[in-house]
């Protein structure tokens, strides 16, 4: 039941929002892939998505502005067991945390990061995000848009994510479909989310999407799974160039899957195989009420190297 | 002799570490105490470097000092700028083959310091060939040795059966074997140091000690064993070797560190490649637990992905210097904010901007007690040795923990770069607390229940469902701008600080070192511990009985210990001693305690305070001077 992972915190934002179609895909999302809230990190960055964690009921961290996934990396690393879910918006993550959007995809590390995009930085009245196409001028700017857009699909497949996909925020189900497929996927996942800012935003509206949209997987052929080593290179390129279309045929969907790629907890428990048998987090680290877990003789075995045994 | 000083200098890439490190452990070895110092450029090869050492047979040597009495050079530049170091009746070893070069024709050094040399070249007769520097030094009682290295290398060559070229990949050895030499140091241990450093590739230790006991040979031939040391009364049966760097990654390592973060950064980062090398904690093929080390982005992501990490229960950390904490800045409120246990180690190096990057300061005090924004409590302590930041390590977590507070571990790349001897540490000593951490809990939890200053803080994934934000939030760790809930909780953080000063026992927050007859006291912290006390020590040979009061932490603020101490002198015997201009500590000591510490001896040059400037220092400030910037070393 989706409704276990509401909590009692008023929604304040603005009636209409795009967020309440995203955190209403994310409940139903948790809810049918049974997972546990005492299991489940949900961490943000700052703006008007950054206060999703609080109408979850689950582990929420409500971070930095940009620093989600920094967050995130650490909670994932500390206890793998956890599922950890990034929630943050377009100027957060692509903007002033666009350094660590792209680190996670190098690191293939499993979380899942949603990424809600309306084209303006809400909370702050309606400058100009990271993705908001040059020559834009929604009314809350004086002035057209003179910087270029970065397209966060194309990034996130050449940052390394191994799944790759767009919703729309007013498609609740559709858009829970791809979260479920994204956390269910073990690696890092990216979830655009297009979303209307319906104070600040009047060029890429409900009725603007409305008749743009189109599903991936309607479209015949359109196969965005890695099925083997050698496919990689031309399934990556195909996302990157389906990702450029923009006018009056927008894609949603599922535009990249690399189930093949090892994660990083697969490849730090290659060299560090106790990682993957308990948490670092839930490893004890003390006996005996406050002893060290590392008792001098195992220091001195430990850092023999460091050690000189006397012969004055 | 009871003690030697050594100053082994080369180019950047010539190997003069090894050399360090195996002229250390063969000292070690061999029963004596060891300090050393390294001095480098921010370059990769072909800048000046050298290694300052001290060797005791009575002690664990605790501070650097000048003269020495053995500049050993692998190159020209080493003896230009190094010559004036030596004590008259020292030694200068030197590669004879480069006789002919000129201090113009060293490119490498710097246009300021050529000048210098230029300067006192002239001043005491020498050319400025390096020949008639040798010459020269002669004159003032130095003892010059011109070994030709080309002549060593070539008979060592044929000697191991190798080509000439690959005989001069062995070249720093020249320096260890001069040393060893006039040392009188015993091939044994020169092997067994030899082999420590290169057990594992054999070829490389038999040819190492061949030519290390080919130059003791000539060396000794020369003019003997004239540094020999006394019969070592140290008493030790085994000791660490190990830098500043390694001491500290070794107590996060037994304090139960298993998350560490960080951006590459000098002098911080052979922290991380230490808990890097002992992740799987394996000893003899089992695994004590596992440590995520992470490289990040940025310092930026090495702050919040530790936060993160703490969030989830590990005992997590990351280490940096000034610029890498400037970023850190903002994740270090939002710790304070949500009363999370983060540790953060922080060497300081020179600033501000880049600074002096691979020099040392004590600048960033001020800056580690009141960065970010707002209000919070925060805990700080200062190391003021290597077994010092070892168990400070372990401290660090334990106050982190037991306070949800984050902790700031200042050092300074005077300790981090500071190879010792230092005792295995006493593991009575070594305690494990975390607090209220909870493990295991159920359903939601009032993560910030202000019922107790300290709330129980379950982690995530210990069953509890719990909400943190950098909002101000209440008690359930929701946002809330109400300005009771903001009253009540923002005291409730703020509280922690009253909470450790009052459980924190001051002796331990300041040391008072004193025989109860001084009239006179130092006030000093982190490295400035060594050069002080040894200075006093030889202050009162010459009659001047001095105290020290070395600051260990900072915050919470030892202010009752600290004004007691300070008021049982008359203001004008109270000397801040201190690497900075600012006279920074004494700024800390003045705002907790009213009392003003007029007199300064400070140094910014980036290089160690030295034993025999703090006491020149001392006595000039004790006759009337208010300030002394000390300023020695190259």
């Amino acid at each position: 039941m989706a409704s276990r992972f509401r909590t009692d915190v008023w929604i304040d934002w603005c009636p209409g929002c795009g967020d309440f179609g995203i955190v209403a895909a994310m409940q139903k999302a948790f809810a049918e892939l049974n997972i546990e809230p005492e299991k489940l990190a949900v961490v943000s960055g700052i703006g008007c998505s950054g206060k999703t964690p609080h109408f979850i009921y689950a582990n929420g961290v409500h971070t930095l502005h940009g620093r989600g996934i920094a967050f995130a990396t650490g909670i994932k690393l500390a206890n793998p067991e956890l599922t950890v879910v990034v929630s943050g918006g377009d100027g957060d993550l692509l903007g002033i945390g666009v350094a660590h959007f792209v680190a996670l995809g190098r690191r293939n590390l499993d979380i899942t990061v949603i990424l809600h995009n309306n084209q303006v930085y809400g909370l702050t009245k309606g400058q100009a995000s990271p993705t908001l196409k040059k020559g834009d001028k929604p009314k809350s700017l004086p002035a057209p848009n003179i910087q270029d857009p970065v397209n966060p699909i194309a990034l996130a497949v050449s940052s390394g994510y191994t799944f790759v996909a767009r919703g729309y925020a007013m498609w609740v189900d559709h858009l829970k479909e791809l979260i479920k497929a994204a956390i269910a996927h073990r690696g890092s996942a990216l979830v655009e989310v297009l979303q209307p800012c319906v104070t600040y935003n009047d060029l890429y509206t409900g009725d603007y999407y409305k008749d743009r949209l189109y599903k991936l997987e309607e479209e015949p052929g359109w196969d965005p799974v890695v099925r083997s080593p050698a496919e990689l290179d031309e399934k990556a390129a195909r996302a990157i160039v389906k990702s450029m279309e923009w006018g009056e045929r927008i894609p949603v969907g599922v535009f990249f899957v690399n189930p093949l790629a090892e994660t990083y907890e697969e490849r730090i428990a290659k060299r560090n195989p106790g990682f993957s048998i308990t948490p670092p987090a839930r490893q004890p680290i003390s006996r005996n009420g406050g002893e060290p877990i590392i008792s001098k003789e195992e220091f001195r075995k430990l850092f023999s190297d460091y050690i000189i045994i006397v012969r004055g | 002799m009871e003690e030697a000083l050594i100053l082994i200098g080369g180019s950047q890439g010539s190997g003069i570490e090894t050399s360090s490190l195996i002229l250390s452990s063969a000292l070690v070895r061999a029963g004596y105490g060891v300090l050393s110092n390294r001095e480098y450029y921010s370059n990769i090869v072909g800048r000046h470097s050298y290694i300052h050492l001290r060797a005791s047979s009575s002690q664990l040597p605790r501070s650097l000092t000048y003269p020495v009495d053995l500049v050993a050079a692998l190159d020209a530049e080493s003896v230009f700028f190094h010559f004036d170091d030596v004590r008259r009746g020292g030694f200068l070893v030197y590669d004879r083959d480069l006789s002919k070069t000129k201090l113009r024709g060293i490119i490498s050094m710097e246009p300021e310091s050529r000048a210098r040399v230029e300067g006192k070249l002239k001043a005491i007769g020498a050319g400025e060939e390096l020949g008639s520097l040798a010459l020269a030094l002669e004159g003032l009682g130095v003892r010059s040795i011109g070994l030709s290295y080309g002549s060593i290398i070539s008979s060592f060559a044929e000697k191991l059966g190798i080509a000439r070229a690959e005989a001069q990949r062995f070249r720093s050895s020249i320096v260890v074997g001069a040393a060893a030499g006039l040392l009188g140091l015993r091939q044994e241990a020169l092997d067994y140091a030899i082999d420590r450093r290169f057990g594992r590739r054999p070829a490389l230790s038999k040819a190492n000690k061949l030519l290390t006991a080919l130059v003791a040979e000539e060396v000794k031939s020369l003019v003997g064993s004239p540094l020999r040391l006394d019969e070592p009364s140290i008493g030790e049966e085994e000791l660490l070797l190990v830098s500043g760097n390694d001491a500290v990654g070794m107590g996060k390592i037994v304090g139960g560190l298993r998350y560490q973060a960080y951006y590459p950064i000098t002098p911080a980062t052979d922290e991380s490649v230490l808990h890097e090398t002992y992740e799987a904690l394996r000893v003899e093929g089992e695994s004590l637990g596992s440590i995520v080390v992470l490289q990040t982005e940025d310092e930026i992501a090495a702050v919040n992905s530790a936060i993160g990490a703490a969030l989830a229960g590990a005992r997590a950390s990351t280490s940096t210097s000034g610029p890498g904490f400037s970023l850190m800045v903002e994740g270090l409120g939002w710790a304070g904010m949500n009363e999370t246990p983060l540790v953060i180690t922080y060497y300081q190096r020179g600033g501000p901007s880049t600074g002096l990057p691979t020099r040392g300061s004590q600048s960033d005090l001020l800056f580690s007690l009141f960065a970010s924004h707002g209000e919070f409590p925060r805990a700080v302590i200062s190391s003021g040795d290597h077994l010092e930041a070892f168990y400070d390590a372990i401290w660090a977590f334990n106050i982190a923990e037991k306070y949800q507070v984050p902790v700031i571990h200042l050092l300074d790349k005077f300790l981090a770069n500071m190879v010792t001897s230092m005792p295995l540490p006493d593991w009575s000593k070594i305690r494990i607390e975390r607090g209220s951490t909870l493990f295991e809990a159920n359903g939601s939890v009032k993560r910030f229940d202000k019922s107790s200053v300290v709330s129980p803080r379950p982690v995530i994934g210990s069953g509890a469902v719990i909400w943190y934000t950098g909002d101000e939030h209440n008690e359930w760790g929701h946002i809330t701008e109400d300005p009771v809930n903001r009253l009540e909780m923002y005291e409730k953080r703020y509280r922690k600080l009253q909470l450790m000063d009052a459980e924190i026992p001051e002796e331990e927050r300041a040391i008072y070192y004193s025989q109860g007859d001084e009239d006179f006291l130092l006030v000093g912290w982190g490295s400035t511990k060594g050069p002080a006390l040894d200075a006093l020590r030889e202050l009162r040979e010459e009659g001047l009985a001095g105290a020290f009061l070395q600051l260990k932490v900072f915050e919470p603020f030892p202010a009752r210990l600290v004004s007691k101490v300070i008021s049982s002198f008359k203001p004008d015997r109270v000397i801040a001693v201190e690497a900075n201009i600012g006279a920074q500590a004494a700024k800390v000591v003045a705002m907790h305690t009213g009392h003003v510490i007029r007199k300064h001896a400070l140094k910014w040059t980036g290089r160690p305070i030295y034993t025999m400037e703090l006491v020149q220092a001392v006595k000039r400030l004790l006759a009337g001077s208010e300030r002394e910037v000390m300023s020695y070393g190259k």
